[in-house]
């Protein structure tokens, strides 16, 4: 009976196994096509577009060379990571504070205020553009990173995802901490911050994800070459006659390469959080 | 413990972060001194290196008047929408500004927010083609100058040619096109005379134009719906149905595709305005030797045989802090005969000025585009000199523009049983005044 | 702890009493969205009444409203539902499954395949969707189409070819691509609050793997699914850079590809009417709303716990 059961698990691991290399597979091809595309000269896209086929003859690292030595480039990458640490770590803080507050508390207006939580997640960014544009003149915030930043501070989704991750929490697990003699903060920075851990990690990916990735906006806010990021600067080597490919898919390829890195040093501790954490009664 | 670690870590990169920024920032504020700083925004980079180069050339010469250029490039929509955003709200907008044709109307609605050019513009008119300072102007002021005339052409592959044997020098009316597109296909079934763009216009702009018919008339309004239009959209939807002419793959002459197939030398002819000179040597290496330029076929003689297409007018601001410098250097970088050469030798466009043209040391002298051509793309400009007609410019250019692109041409083109005529009529009613 | 509260003034103790709490908490997010989204949303609805010039704005009445339906306006919102509706469909299930497969003790591996999937989100819209666009070329030597080449089919015009459905198929393996590591992240977070124990006992009384799944899996993660669900309407409807940018720059053959924000930006930013681009903007905000709050009224949301 039990060597039959064991059997059939390995026949089921076996598929699942199969199904995610075979969508691995699908998903780094891409990655693969690129990163092979930027080792061709850039005309080569125009004689057979991005393949599969390896050919040591014309490949050459003369694009990356090329990147290296423009400093555009690395002004651009500078500038993304500043924006999207500090926007990651105050988009964080500010949105778990008022997650909790939305999760954990009845008070009036609430599902007014969460429908405009909604409600401002849907409004595009294309008609507000102006209006909020006259706006960060008036702050004096125009051409500066804060100007990107502050706009999203409060950003709808981890608001809303903290409150759906912390309705988990059992209320009477607040009344108990009540009782120790803890007030309404340090509930909230002494007992449920730490629990909060793997939904930082998963939001924290996700902020600086949107960040780093974030075109629009920073393209309206920021009005110098040397203060732009690298989306708005890759972007401004696409244009609809004619195109530098040669800067375009090196620089893009090399874009990828340090979030993945910091990502790769992080995600251990992400998902040592996320299998360590969670809340349990 | 791991967890506070990371926590840590966080922290100090943050508090790297800013102390770095802070740094970059404070560090970019002190350096104008005596130069007066020109703020410019552009959506090709190939545009900063020549203006980079010309304010060079104008440093030397006014030692008493010295600039800084302080170019910025954005994506080519955008800027458009960014430089709109500024405008309207009356601040943010550089000094300088590169404005595309097909987006200029957009920019000439309501109290313009541009300041007029005349006093440089007026004195030189006898020496640029006025048509290229014309699109840019409104109730007789002028807001921009262009950078060439984008004078519409035909580029041949003379292999192709000889296949079919052809010699594209006869070729004179789109009768005799017709024929010599026959000729190839039975020499080579595999091979097409002619590209056809699907989404976009500079195939079929100077077709329409021959026949003085246009795409908004005097007043602004958009005129789709008109019997040349169907004319030639009839014409060319014949060549595509017979095998003669290709749709270009990716829809236009500038997708990756269409290089593909037009750098693999399988299409004979397409027709493009000058300043496509550079797509080819950058683009389509391979046919090096290979491409002969000359006019337009027409319809019936004596039709003008081209049109000044696209464009890029660069205008100043009203938020100008320097306006009358920046004029002047912009007088220097755009209309002198310094900058009518330079734009020749940096750029590889057919430059407004005509004294320029019969230029023949500098329009011969060796560089990658007089090397890789038959001919030489002036003779043919000074050829056609005195046919080069301009389009109306109208409030509603851009909704023309989109509607051609993402609706008539597209259906003239692949739509199966296409009544053409029905169809301009459809798109013409949908339009919003 | 109790003695400073005691000590400290009415002010304080009214700033830490359990009434006053949620406010406070609430309080960053009721000044941003009074600053950064209220007041510009209320400046859009007074333009998409105004014509807005430099220097001419002035009040059009209906007249941007009534220009609605006129162009390509019904495509853009058909194009924007169908994106929507197909993601929706493939992106809750498909990343609940891997997430329960990267959840299991049996598969081998877990780190490795979470990076690899979650590594897409990590690539900007504007290199992802160049990257896509080439390999959906039209040419046989583009990616997807040597692929198929090898099984004997002919070259595909994938990106606003004859049949539509290949320009939604390239939509949705973009989206799919970006997003999909992404939905698994949530799942795993979600996962994680389903406690042991409840699979043991179930086990126990002899359930199989599946009715695990069903019974105890699928209704634990609900809360996520919302979530996911909601973000993905919000998402699909405001698609935009993905099509522009697959679509060179926004060369929408026969209107493929145009998307609702994408028409909004075409009317508002390319051809200067900014006024008519709110009109369609709001359009897009009362639909998408109120789909949002239909869908979260029927999984329960609103109600108190």
């Amino acid at each position: 009976m039990s060597e039959k059961k064991r059997s059939r698990l390995t026949a089921g691991t076996f598929m699942i196994m199969l199904v995610l290399i075979v969508l691995a597979v699908l998903i780094l091809l891409p990655f693969y096509s690129i990163v092979l595309a930027s080792l061709r000269p850039g005309t080569e896209i125009m004689r057979q577009g991005i393949g599969l086929r390896i050919d040591p003859s014309i490949m050459s690292l003369g694009n990356y060379r090329y990147v290296f030595t423009d400093e555009r480039y690395f002004t651009w990458f500078f500038n993304s990571i500043l924006i999207t640490a500090i926007q990651t770590a105050l988009t964080l803080a500010v949105s778990a504070f008022v997650g909790y507050g939305f999760a954990m508390y009845e008070f009036r207006f609430k599902n007014l205020l969460f429908i405009c939580v909604l409600f401002i997640m849907m409004v595009p960014l294309e008609i507000i553009m102006l209006p909020l544009y006259q706006l960060i003149v008036r702050l004096k915030l125009i051409n500066s990173i804060w100007g990107v930043i502050l706009p999203s501070i409060a950003s709808p989704l981890p608001i809303f995802f903290f409150r759906q991750y912390l309705s988990g929490i059992p209320k009477d697990f607040l009344d108990a901490a009540r009782i120790d003699g803890c007030n309404e903060y340090s509930i909230f920075f002494r007992i449920i911050v730490p629990l909060m851990k793997p939904s930082f990690a998963a939001m924290g990916i996700f902020v600086g994800m949107n960040s780093w990735n974030n075109y629009l906006w920073p393209l309206i806010v920021l009005r110098e070459n040397r203060k732009l990021t690298l989306p708005v600067g890759l972007g401004s080597l696409l244009t609809p006659y004619g195109n530098n490919y040669d800067l375009l898919i090196a620089g893009s390829v090399f874009s990828i390469i340090p979030i993945v890195i910091l990502f790769l040093f992080f995600q251990r501790s992400f998902i040592a959080g996320m299998t360590a954490g969670g809340i349990k009664e | 413990m791991k967890h506070v670690k990371v926590g840590k870590l966080l922290a100090m990169l943050l508090a790297m972060c800013m102390i770095f920024s802070l740094a970059v920032y404070a560090e970019g504020s002190g350096d104008a001194g005596e130069a007066t700083e020109i703020t410019f925004w552009t959506f090709q980079e190939l545009h900063v290196e020549y203006y980079e180069k010309m304010a060079e050339k104008w440093n030397e010469a006014n030692p008493d008047k010295q600039i800084v250029l302080k170019p910025t490039v954005y994506p080519f929509e955008d800027m458009h929408s960014n430089l709109l955003i500024a405008l309207q709200s009356g601040t943010g907008a550089p000094d300088l500004v590169d404005i595309e044709v097909g987006k200029y109307a957009n920019f000439l609605k309501g109290d313009i927010q541009l300041l007029p050019l005349n006093d440089i513009v007026e004195p030189e008119l006898d020496n640029i083609v006025k048509a290229r300072v014309d699109i840019y102007s409104k109730d007789g002021n002028y807001y921009g100058i262009c950078f060439h005339v984008g004078a519409a052409v035909i580029y041949y592959n003379t292999e192709l040619c000889e296949l079919a044997g052809v010699d594209y020098n006869e070729i004179k009316t789109w009768d005799d096109y017709y024929e010599a597109a026959k000729a190839l296909k039975e020499a080579d079934p595999d091979k097409y005379w002619e590209s056809v763009e699907a989404t976009d216009i500079w195939h079929m702009w100077p077709l329409l134009a021959e026949l003085g018919g246009d795409m908004t008339n005097a007043e602004g309004a958009v005129t789709i719906d008109t019997p040349e239009m169907a004319k030639v959209l009839e014409f060319n939807r014949k060549l595509v149905d017979e095998g003669l002419a290709v749709v270009a793959p990716g829809g236009y002459h500038h997708a990756e595709e269409f290089y593909a197939l037009m750098g693999g030398g399988n299409i004979a002819s397409i027709v493009m305005p000058l300043w496509y000179l550079d797509r080819f040597t950058n683009y389509m290496p391979d046919l090096a030797g290979k491409i002969a330029i000359a006019p337009l076929p027409v319809w019936e003689e004596g039709e003008p045989r081209s049109i000044g297409q696209g464009g890029t007018g660069t205008s100043i601001t009203n938020q100008a802090k320097n306006p009358e410098l920046v004029k002047e250097f912009l007088s220097y970088a755009k209309l002198s005969q310094d900058a009518g050469i330079e734009i020749w030798n940096t750029l590889g466009f057919d430059t407004i000025r005509t004294d320029v043209w019969a230029m023949e040391d500098v329009t011969h002298a060796d560089n990658k585009f007089t090397e890789y051509y038959v001919n030489n793309p002036f003779d043919i400009l000074l050829e056609i000199k005195d046919e080069i007609v301009a389009h109306n410019n109208g409030e509603n250019l851009p909704q023309a523009l989109d509607l051609m692109k993402n609706e008539v041409l597209n259906r003239a083109y692949t739509e199966p049983d296409v009544d053409i005529p029905a169809m301009l009529a459809e798109v013409q009613s949908s339009v919003i005044e | 702890m109790k003695q400073k509260r005691k000590s400290s003034g009415g002010f304080r103790s009214l700033l830490y009493s359990q009434k006053v709490a949620p406010y406070v908490f609430v309080a960053p997010f009721v000044i941003a969205f009074l600053l950064f989204y209220l007041y510009p949303i209320i400046s859009s609805v007074i333009m998409s009444f105004q014509e807005v010039l430099p220097g001419q704005v002035r009040f059009i009445g209906l007249s941007n409203y009534k220009n609605l339906f006129r162009g390509d306006f019904v495509k853009a919102v058909r194009n924007s539902v169908i994106y929507t509706v197909i993601t929706c469909a493939v992106l809750v299930p498909v990343p609940i499954l891997l997430a329960v497969f990267l959840n299991s003790k049996q598969t081998v591996g877990k780190n490795t395949f979470r990076v690899i999937f979650f590594l897409p989100a990590l690539v900007s819209v504007v290199v992802g969707g160049f990257t896509f666009r080439l390999i959906f070329g039209e040419m046989p030597t583009a990616l997807l189409n040597s692929v198929i080449g090898v099984f004997g089919a002919k070259p595909v015009k994938w990106l606003g070819g004859p049949a539509p459905w290949t320009t939604f198929f390239a939509l949705l393996v973009l989206c799919c691509w970006r997003w999909t590591g992404v939905n698994i992240m949530y799942y795993l977070s979600g996962l994680q609050n389903i406690s042991e124990e409840l699979y043991d006992s179930a086990s126990i009384d002899g359930a199989g793997a599946w009715q695990r799944f069903f019974y105890i899996t699928l209704p634990l993660l609900k809360p996520t699914t919302t979530y996911v669900l909601t973000i993905s309407i919000y998402g699909g409807m405001a698609m935009f850079l993905e099509s522009r940018m697959l679509f060179n720059g926004g060369r929408y053959p026969g209107g493929q590809g145009l998307t609702i924000v994408g028409y909004l930006y075409r009317l508002g930013w390319e051809q200067n009417r900014i006024g008519l681009g709110c009109a369609v903007g709001l359009f897009l905000l009362a639909v998408t709303l109120a789909v949002n709050l239909v869908q979260l009224r029927v999984s329960g949301f609103f109600e108190r716990r």
